[in-house]
């Protein structure tokens, strides 16, 4: 990645939340001249300015850029582990990590799923019960 | 040596009389509490007091009691013959019953009312039923009786109800404390004055040489943003704005959904950014804040929220 103009991180409200074992804080990132920084760059600054071990246990999410560009503000997470990461963030931020995979449901198929089910009350509504319905 | 051993002996002398007296109470009130465990242990003999299930608190305090007694009277013992205390367990005897005894005061208070409850009724239970005067039941009734706690209506007190002060003149119930603004007491130019004074601290806040001076004072980091002309009132009260917003969000650690109406604003503020917008925009504001002439009393303040043709003045049509 040419890094032709020079990125500044700067971490505001930082705070230890031993609840979920991470810390949080909100990031500013200066880039003048430049378009959005990528949210992995981010991460591997944010590896190198706090000694983080993994880098997977870095979360950041929620960037937004000021009015007029070179500036962007958004809030990032550092957990201590990669369990306590695994526990306690929702979804698609792991997925976005990598961490998890994404389930792939046919949305069709759920909906026609749902409305086969509808006709029938009660426990029956079995696998077997609409691949019979299905025939 | 001799001189501590006459002083020691002096204050024996005088404490004598006193150690007498305490001894002699001491001596009664036990006298007392072995006549009420005699008949105790008679009755225990009789096999009348059952301990399979555990002993109940009352009996456990009753234990704690007697053995702080013990404890005290050994301890008073060994002292009068002059054998020394250091080290002997039945110091340490003592502080932990006085410990438990302090620890179950509380649930002590809590049971108290039950206890009452219960010694009465043991006592004068026969006796109410046998004197059922009515003037007595009565009196019981409608006075406050403390070891009756439940509820009662006779003593609700009726909050509506009016009561006739003397010389039937009105007086409305109180039931919440309230402040009296002396709102009448502020007269029109003093309203007025309190007017324009807000009216200043806001106009003051948009004046940019105002800003300048705050932002020397603070010594707040200079943000040089790219600015095409003059900033147009519009744009810096949007900004404004955006700011409080951001400011919300990084305290919540969340962020509010953009709507759709926000987009556009954004889209519209970024596009028409040409630095000619600014320039018709408060011509003389910057004018008036210099103090260029006494204007004291100026007629009425001017609004700059609401210029003067209303809604004639809009610039721009708010339909995307």
């Amino acid at each position: 990645m040419a890094d032709s103009k020079a990125v500044t991180l700067r971490t505001r409200k930082f705070m230890t939340n031993r609840l979920l074992s991470r810390r949080q804080f909100v990031i500013d990132v200066l880039h003048p001249g430049r378009a959005n920084v990528s949210k992995s760059e981010l991460k591997e600054k944010l590896a190198s300015l706090y000694e983080v071990k993994d880098a997977n246990c870095i979360f950041v999410f929620k960037f937004r850029t000021h009015f007029g560009g070179g500036k962007s503000t958004g809030f990032g997470l550092i957990y201590d582990n990669l369990d306590a990461a695994k526990k306690y963030e929702p979804k698609y931020r792991l997925i976005r990590n990598g961490l998890a995979t994404k389930v792939e449901k046919s949305r069709k198929q759920m909906k026609e799923r749902k409305n086969r089910a509808k006709k029938i009350r009660g426990v029956k509504k079995t696998k077997a019960g609409d691949a019979a319905k299905k025939k | 040596m001799s001189g501590q051993r006459e002083s020691s002996e002096t204050l024996a002398r005088k404490d004598a009389p006193r150690l007498l007296a305490l001894l002699k109470e001491m001596k009664e009130g036990l006298d007392v509490v072995k006549s009420k465990v005699e008949a105790i242990t008679v009755k225990v003999k009789q096999d009348k007091f059952r301990t399979a299930e555990g002993i109940s608190y009352l009996e456990a305090k009753h234990l704690l009691l007697l053995s702080y007694c013990q404890s005290i009277v050994y301890y008073l013992l060994r002292k009068a013959k002059g054998l020394s205390i250091e080290g002997h367990p039945v110091v340490r005897n003592l502080v932990e019953i006085r410990l438990f005894l302090e620890k179950i005061r509380p649930i002590d208070k809590k049971l108290d009312y039950q206890i009452q409850k219960l010694t009465k009724a043991a006592e004068g239970g026969p006796d109410e039923i046998i004197t059922g005067d009515k003037k007595e039941l009565n009196k019981s009734q409608t006075e406050e009786d403390p070891l009756k706690f439940r509820p009662n209506p006779d003593m609700l007190v009726s909050k509506s109800a009016p009561e006739e002060g003397a010389g039937g003149v009105y007086r409305p119930p109180k039931f919440a404390p309230t402040a009296m603004d002396d709102d009448d007491k502020i007269s029109k130019k003093e309203k007025q004055a309190l007017r324009r004074e807000k009216a200043l601290l806001q106009q003051s806040k948009q004046n940019s040489f105002v800003n300048e001076l705050m932002a020397n004072f603070e010594d707040r980091p200079e943000e040089v943003r790219e600015i095409v002309g003059a900033e147009s009132r519009e744009l810096t009260r949007y900004l404004a704005k955006r700011e409080a917003k951001e400011r919300q969000e990084e305290e919540l650690f969340t962020r509010a959904p953009i709507t759709r109406h926000e987009k556009k604003l954004e889209k519209h503020m970024t596009k028409s950014r040409n630095g000619l917008l600014g320039m018709t925009d408060g011509f003389h504001d910057d004018v008036k804040m210099l103090p260029l002439e006494e204007r004291e009393n100026d007629g009425p303040t001017e609004y700059s929220a609401m210029e003067r043709g209303g809604k004639r003045n809009k610039k721009r049509k708010a339909r995307f």
